[in-house]
């Protein structure tokens, strides 16, 4: 365990009432300084896991480190972290001044140094001025900020944000990503961000931990996790899509939909049963006799930047496509991939066999030719 | 127009409502205040509540419904607080309220019953060998069966503001490095002010004018503003004694509201 890693989890469950655990036996790690995003369907453990983290709750099982100490039985006041919470929850009797500097107050800081801090933290999210307004009289963007300068003042080394850009419309969350991913550099410190939007998610993090049903099912980079999903339903998750069923004649060889194609993927066992991805941006239009696969257009869809194509196979498998290129409803189109474009996924594969599978075979899949 | 007509034309039955049942009584009282025991015009009412008879009993008024409203809020507030904590939350505050439909002067021949020589509470005491006291027709009777009786009217805002605080803002004072009772402290208490304002005001201001405990409970020993109006029209029958005295508990009301009004806050 390097110094890096600020924030472990061993083995933890969390099971209230019910027979299902919340969480159920979760381990990783968070290292200083990066912005993590927490992704996952409603339900799935998120705030559970930053509960755990703030102290708001206690783990069944399994011990939580934080910079290598356990901290499952330190109290939340006693905690290095500090939420923003997925409501902001800003004390509806306090000004501006007084949300942002609670946390000081109780620290007992001089009032000198309160005032400093307080203006320091409000120039950081862009809210000078703001310091004699009532809550009330705040917009939702200006609320979240409010809350993230709570937050920062007291200097911790983790900040939990639980999804705290759902509740702002577009335009403003798309602003707020930038604000929020330059603040955390600006910072330095660690961010734990917790979203159910997959864009969010890809555009701000360095790490994105994927959960479902109480259970990490893959770590890594934007990058890493959009281009190599472990299973169905990361690569349903993230982003759109094309899986069919398929199988691994040899190394660099499998099979689907009839047809035989050259692949980037090793190491699996000779006629093993595979899942095949292509993501929609990765299927180009052609004329049906250069296409890999003949499809008929069924429907499309005007994105703003490409258009969105549905179309079937002989089979009645549905391949997504996104192009620039208009294509016409119910022509025979062909369809053209790079064999880096095929993503084999095997069934049942866990993370760590994942990543073993592609330390033992050189470089990894993407980068082979 | 039409509109506007046929609102105006609805809001007659309740406009005369306050006309005949609230409007009226008040101007008839400041009326009758101006007359002498004879008939005759005159300000010797307002001369005599400021000698030292009336001006004692106005104190003393204040005084025990200031012990009232004290006793009561003491106890509410943490019964509340604990209400909002069990399982069966709105189950356990109707059990609480339940007792307050039942007629006051049912509950106080109830508290004769109990607390007479030979009642509940005396042979309690015999059993655990103190002996038996004199307990009714005294102050502690005479708070006790009051703040027994007001507390639902306490307990109803002080519970509902607790209810409506989002639990978050608590994990937020947590997480921000406040113990539990900074967090009561700065939190909770400030964000339930409201609910005991309202609460003081439903006690404190019926508690002037306790009439009936007073004599029931505490035998005419402690004499409130509303003994005093009893006995002025019912006994003495010098009714502009009696509607000075009145006047004067409303405009103690009115300051009392205006006092504790609330301050417009929150979201
Ligand atoms: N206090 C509790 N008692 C019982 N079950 C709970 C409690 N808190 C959460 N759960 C359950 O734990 C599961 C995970 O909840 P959690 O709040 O972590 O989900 P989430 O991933 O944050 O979802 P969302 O995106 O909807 O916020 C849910 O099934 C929820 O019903
Ligand atoms: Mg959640």
């Amino acid at each position: 365990m390097s110094d890096q890693v600020i924030i472990r989890f061993e083995g933890v469950t969390k099971q209230y009432d019910q027979d299902i655990p919340v969480l159920n036996d979760v381990s990783f790690e968070i290292e200083r300084g990066k912005f993590y995003t927490l992704l996952g369907p409603s339900g799935c453990g998120k705030t559970t896991i930053l509960r755990l983290i703030a102290g708001f709750t206690e783990a069944t099982q399994g011990e939580i480190y934080f910079n290598g100490n356990v901290i499952n039985n330190v109290p939340a006041n006693k905690r290095q972290v500090n939420t923003v919470f997925q409501d902001y929850a800003l004390f509806p009797h306090l000004n501006v001044f007084e949300n942002v500097a609670f946390g000081l107050r109780i620290k007992k800081t001089k009032k000198e140094e309160v005032a400093k801090k307080v203006h320091e933290a409000l120039a950081f999210v862009n809210l000078e001025g703001y310091e004699n307004r009532e809550i009330r009289e705040m917009s939702g963007g200006q609320r979240q900020r409010v809350a993230i300068a709570r937050a920062i003042i007291n200097e911790p080394e983790v900040i939990l944000l639980d999804e705290p850009l759902s509740a702002l419309d577009l335009k403003l969350r798309t602003e707020m990503q930038y604000e929020l991913r330059e603040l955390q550099q600006r910072l330095g410190i660690t961010f734990i961000f917790v979203t159910h939007d997959q864009e969010e998610a890809l555009a701000m993090s360095d790490e994105i931990f994927v959960i479902n049903r109480g259970k990490i099912q893959q770590s890594g980079t934007p990058t890493d996790i959009y281009d190599e999903p472990i299973n169905r339903f990361v690569a349903d998750f993230i982003g759109e899509s094309n899986i069919v069923k398929g199988k691994m004649l040899a190394d660099h060889l499998v099979e689907f939909v009839g047809k035989q194609f050259d692949c980037v993927d090793q190491g699996l066992n000779p006629d093993e049963p595979v899942e095949v991805v292509i993501r929609p941006e990765d299927l180009e239009i052609t004329t049906r006799e250069r296409g890999k696969l003949q499809v008929r257009v069924d429907s499309q869809l005007f994105r703003g930047v490409h258009y969105e194509i549905s179309s079937y196979d002989k089979d009645g498998n549905e391949w997504l496509v996104h192009s620039t290129k208009k294509a016409t409803v119910g022509d025979e189109i062909g369809l053209y991939f790079d064999s880096e474009a095929i993503h084999v996924m095997r069934f049942g594969e866990t993370e760590e066999e994942f990543d073993k599978r592609l330390e033992a075979y050189g470089d990894g899949v993407g980068n082979e030719e | 127009m039409k509109s506007k007509l046929s609102r105006n034309l609805y809001a007659i039955p309740y406009a005369l409502w306050i006309l005949i049942f609230v409007v009226a009584p008040i101007v008839l009282v400041l009326y009758y205040s101006f007359f002498d025991i004879e008939g005759n015009l005159s300000l010797t009412n307002y001369i005599n509540f400021f000698t030292p008879v009336y001006l004692k009993m106005t104190l003393s008024s204040f005084w025990y419904a200031f012990l009232i409203t004290a006793f009561t809020l003491l106890i509410s507030y943490p019964t509340a607080f604990l209400l909002t904590k069990t399982k069966n939350k709105q189950l356990w505050l109707l059990l609480i309220i339940v007792p307050s439909w039942i007629n006051l002067l049912l509950k106080a021949y109830a508290f004769l019953g109990i607390f007479g020589t030979y009642g509940t509470a005396n042979s309690l005491l015999e059993v655990l060998g103190i002996g038996s006291k004199q307990i009714l027709f005294t102050d502690f009777s005479f708070i006790f069966v009051s703040v027994y009786i007001f507390i639902p009217f306490m307990i109803l805002p002080i519970f509902n503001a607790l209810d409506e605080m989002s639990p978050t803002l608590l994990d937020a004072a947590n997480d921000l490095g406040a113990s539990a009772w900074t967090t009561f402290r700065r939190v909770i208490f400030p964000l339930t002010l409201d609910g005991v304002r309202s609460g003081c005001q439903v006690v404190f201001i019926p508690a002037l004018s306790l009439f009936m405990l007073t004599r029931l409970i505490s035998g005419n020993r402690v004499i409130t503003l509303g003994t005093a109006i009893e006995q002025q029209f019912l006994v003495t029958q010098d009714w502009g004694m009696g509607s000075t005295i009145a006047v004067f508990l409303i405009i103690i009301m009115f300051v009392f509201v205006a006092l504790t009004g609330s301050r417009k806050r929150g979201m």
